[in-house]
């Protein structure tokens, strides 16, 4: 049972798997894309409060929504570092910190430009935009302690225990809109229903961009994943001929 | 749904109503951010094949040199 476990920790499989997985995520994500912006500027109707700025919702929600996701998927390759030491999952987890920290640095700055004509403000020590700004700052942490542990083992490990605590921050910022009452709206409640005030043309070119922007998440971590394996194999045999392979064409 | 296009001119669509600044620059940044995301791990793959090419080529010339070395100071001591 733990045979497929340990084959998918082989850098090599994965190099080899993910070469075949990159071109269809491409296609799916820029279809998406395609479909996604397209409805969310021209079709979506406008907000009778907020206007057109309903359209910066296509683009905030899922790009926040999405940098949460970068912690847990840090802590849980942390615990497989620990425990079965498996080098891909470091490779990953390295790679992902500077993906979520820009995730989490556009999150914070769409809010703002979206902030600033519907609350008047750019920024506040609200709940939501604090506990986002403390998740980027954890995650320049993790690059920052990588960079400063010089080998590779042990600024591996540094780095699966200080994503395993900074985890900690995302049910924080998930539930920051319900506990604190301040100025970020909690999720809104979509439904189905006829009477809700958030029909289908509201929320399906959203859920479109949410994958949209998943689609996106998981193909530039595959793309620098790839890059990190040539790195750390790179005196194995399969990246050299690889190389070669490569020069020739 | 799709004969509902929310501007009646090409001039209104790029207004955005009072948001022209909002709306674009939260769409340019994401334009931006994705394009960064995607094209930067492609070229730092490029530079590293690069590099790695010029590393293998180098040592090939080092070994290359030094056989030679080699043979010309065996030469030397045969006569």
């Amino acid at each position: 049972m733990w045979q497929w476990f340990f084959r998918l920790g082989s850098p090599k499989w994965f190099y080899e798997m993910s070469g075949k997985w990159l071109p269809w995520l491409f296609v799916l994500m820029t279809a998406l894309l395609s479909v996604g912006i397209v409805w969310a500027l021209l079709y979506v109707p406008q907000d009778y409060q907020q206007g057109d700025t309903i359209r910066i919702m296509y683009v905030h929600v899922p790009v926040a929504s999405i940098s949460l996701a970068c912690f847990p998927l840090m802590a849980v390759a942390g615990v497989i570092t620990l425990v079965w030491k498996m080098k891909l999952a470091d490779m990953v987890a390295k790679c992902a910190a500077p993906i979520g920290a820009w995730f989490t640095a556009v999150a914070l700055a769409t809010g703002a430009i979206w902030g600033q004509p519907i609350w008047g403000t750019w920024w506040a020590w609200d709940a939501r935009l604090t506990s986002m700004l403390i998740q980027f700052f954890l995650l320049i942490g993790v690059i920052a302690l990588r960079s400063a542990i010089e080998s590779t083992d042990a600024a591996a490990k540094a780095c699966a225990l200080l994503s395993i605590v900074g985890a900690i921050n995302v049910p924080i910022i998930k539930y920051s809109v319900e506990w604190w009452n301040t100025l970020h709206q909690p999720a809104s409640n979509f439904s189905m229903a006829e009477d809700s005030p958030f029909g289908p043309e509201i929320w399906v070119p959203l859920v479109i961009m949410i994958f949209a922007v998943y689609c996106f998440f998981v193909i530039s971590l595959i793309l620098s994943t790839r890059n990190e394996i040539l790195e750390r194999e790179r005196r194995s045999q399969w990246v050299v001929d690889l190389i070669a392979d490569e020069s020739t064409k | 749904m799709f004969d509902n296009i929310q501007f009646a001119s090409v001039g209104e669509f790029f207004q955005m109503g009072k948001y022209t600044f909002h709306v674009w620059s939260v769409y340019g940044l994401f334009a931006v951010f994705l394009f960064v995301n995607l094209y930067k791990p492609r070229m730092q793959r490029r530079q590293f094949i690069r590099e790695q090419r010029q590393k293998a080529l180098r040592d090939k010339q080092i070994a290359q040199q030094s056989a030679e070395q080699e043979r010309v100071e065996a030469l030397g001591e045969g006569q």
